[in-house]
């Protein structure tokens, strides 16, 4: 799982609130099993699976405001 | 020659300008500091005064880490009609309350305030009505023309950098705020304007920054998110710099403060051939990661050996793959234990043949968001199979600005605020983290636990006792 055999990417999930949560791993399913790492099972729940864009850690500042 | 009484108190110097660059840190750091780290010295503010200077623009110096009231710190402050400051995150604190003293002494003085902060928390700087223009980004294309006419900027400025580290100038250390007090020297050996020793090799220490921009996308930091990609500074003029130093100053050994300088192979093969050749091939201090590590072992190998790259600071963080994968530091538990074993290998090779061996700088962190206890063991363990260490270990702390740390303060979790940036190791930083555990972990109360994982532990839990370091 090293950065050169296996590269991660950052992706914002929508959330049933009209927020956003950041999450980040090799694939979508991936970066959501990392967040199922520190959150409960009420907050995975709040998170639409389906939709999601995939961001370039360069432009995660622009997304701070619609974190949830 | 001029004879004066003992008791004969010299005048306080004239300003030599009515523009003010006030270094940053707590009070007292360059008075009586608890330890070598907090006299580390500011390499934007050296860079930026030495442009600034350069170009026919004087500034004075004051610095918070050199007085140890804020009373004493408004008298030097006065008189002033500019402030600058360089504002990272732990040092917003002190900025903007050295921001509101400057305005009462001076309420027609300017402040112009730049730093990582400015990049990573634009709102929290806008907010305070004290600093009249706000500079985000590098600054070094910026900054003369910005002291110059101030009011010609809107009051958040884009910061301009150039596209290379050789066009820095060189940085003149003698505008660097010097260490207080004839005993703060002498406790420190401090040789100003290098700095003084810290373990990692003898002083005098030459510090210096050789690249920009670790590009990697570790969730806890996530400085590729702000920082331009900017050109390496060449082998040559790095050389070239150290040579002065030692000429003028007398050198003892080097940090290497950059992100990551186990990056770059083409750069460091030349590093290889040219730094042994022509300088004195001082001991040096620097960064890597451990999946770089696994992916060119030999040129790492070949650093160590040939180089003397004698204190080798890897951001382990974790000995638990499921906190690697939280961290998104993209190395593997198997990274890690690659990269100790090869450590501890040529350690003992060049032990042998009566030479240095390297140790590791082990950056760890405790207290992560969804951490267990078995993770926590896991790291321990990992800590305790390194055979020769420094272990750097820290409660991990939601900075603003770095990826996980704007998602849990977009969540409500951090304990983290304004007031509080301050890098003070026991500070609990995160709602929901069993902080007591790992007190209880770092004075030992765990070691059944750790070392049962354990074929041959190097180590006992004196390794880690009161080992909590300012994240």
């Amino acid at each position: 799982m090293s950065s050169f055999s296996s590269p991660h990417f950052m992706y914002l999930f929508a959330l049933k609130s009209g927020k956003k949560k950041l999450a980040y791993g090799q694939s979508p399913a991936d970066a959501l099993e990392i967040l199922r790492i520190r959150l409960s099972e009420q907050e995975m729940s709040e998170i639409v699976a389906d939709q999601f864009i995939k961001i370039n850690q360069r432009d995660l500042q622009q997304y701070v405001g619609e974190l949830g | 020659m001029t004879f004066t009484w003992p008791w004969f108190k010299p005048a306080k110097p004239q300003p030599a300008s009515k523009i003010l660059w006030l270094d940053l840190g707590d009070l007292g750091d360059l008075v009586n500091p608890s330890g070598p780290h907090e006299q580390w010295q500011d390499h934007g503010l050296g860079l930026l005064r030495t442009i600034l200077h350069q170009n026919g623009v004087q500034t004075d110096l004051a610095s918070t880490r050199a007085v140890t009231s804020w009373e004493q710190l408004a008298r030097q402050i006065k008189g002033y009609d500019m402030l600058l400051m360089n504002v990272r995150s732990y040092t917003f604190p002190p900025a903007y309350k050295a921001a509101q003293i400057f305005k009462e002494l001076n309420p027609a003085g300017l402040i112009v305030a730049g730093g990582m902060h400015a990049t990573v928390a634009p709102d929290e700087m806008l907010a305070i009505p004290e600093f009249d223009r706000i500079c985000q980004g590098p600054g070094e294309g910026i900054i003369v023309d910005l002291v110059k006419d101030p009011l010609a900027y809107p009051r958040l400025v884009q910061g301009v950098g150039a596209k290379s580290m050789a066009e820095w100038p060189m940085i003149d250390r003698t505008l660097w705020p010097q260490p207080q007090g004839w005993r703060n020297k002498r406790r420190w050996h401090w040789k100003w304007p290098l700095e003084p020793a810290c373990g990692w090799g003898p002083g005098p220490v030459a510090t210096l920054i050789t690249s920009r921009v670790c590009p990697w996308q570790c969730v806890f930091c996530n400085e590729n998110s702000y920082i331009p990609n900017m050109g390496r500074k060449p082998v040559d003029q790095v050389i070239d710099e150290l040579n002065f130093l030692d000429r003028h100053y007398g050198v003892g050994s080097v940090v290497i403060h950059d992100s990551m300088f186990f990056q770059n192979p083409t750069w460091l093969k030349e590093w290889i051939e040219k730094y042994p050749r022509k300088t004195k091939r001082w001991t040096y201090w620097a960064a890597g990661r451990a999946d770089t590590v696994r992916q060119w072992p030999d040129l790492f190998e070949a650093l160590i050996r040939e180089t003397n790259w004698r204190t080798i600071s890897i951001g382990f963080e974790s000995g638990s793959d499921r906190m690697l994968r939280l961290l998104n530091k993209e190395c593997t538990e198997e990274d890690n234990y690659f990269a100790i074993d090869l450590v501890n290998r040529i350690g003992d090779d060049l032990e042998a043949k009566g030479e240095q061996p390297p140790k590791f700088w082990s950056n760890i962190m405790l207290g992560i968001p969804g951490e267990q206890p078995e993770d926590a063991f896991k790291t321990m363990r990992m800590l305790k199979q390194m055979k020769r260490v420094f272990p750097s270990i820290a409660f991990y702390a939601p900075y603003p600005g770095s990826a996980l740390g704007n998602q849990l303060i977009a969540e409500g979790k951090s304990l983290m605020s304004k007031e509080n940036y301050h890098r003070f190791p026991d500070d609990e930083k995160v709602k929901g983290v069993n902080y007591q555990f790992y007190r209880e972990l770092l004075a030992g109360k765990y070691d059944a636990e750790i070392n049962e994982g354990v074929d041959a532990a190097m180590h006992g839990a004196e390794l880690y006792q009161g080992a909590l370091v300012k994240a």
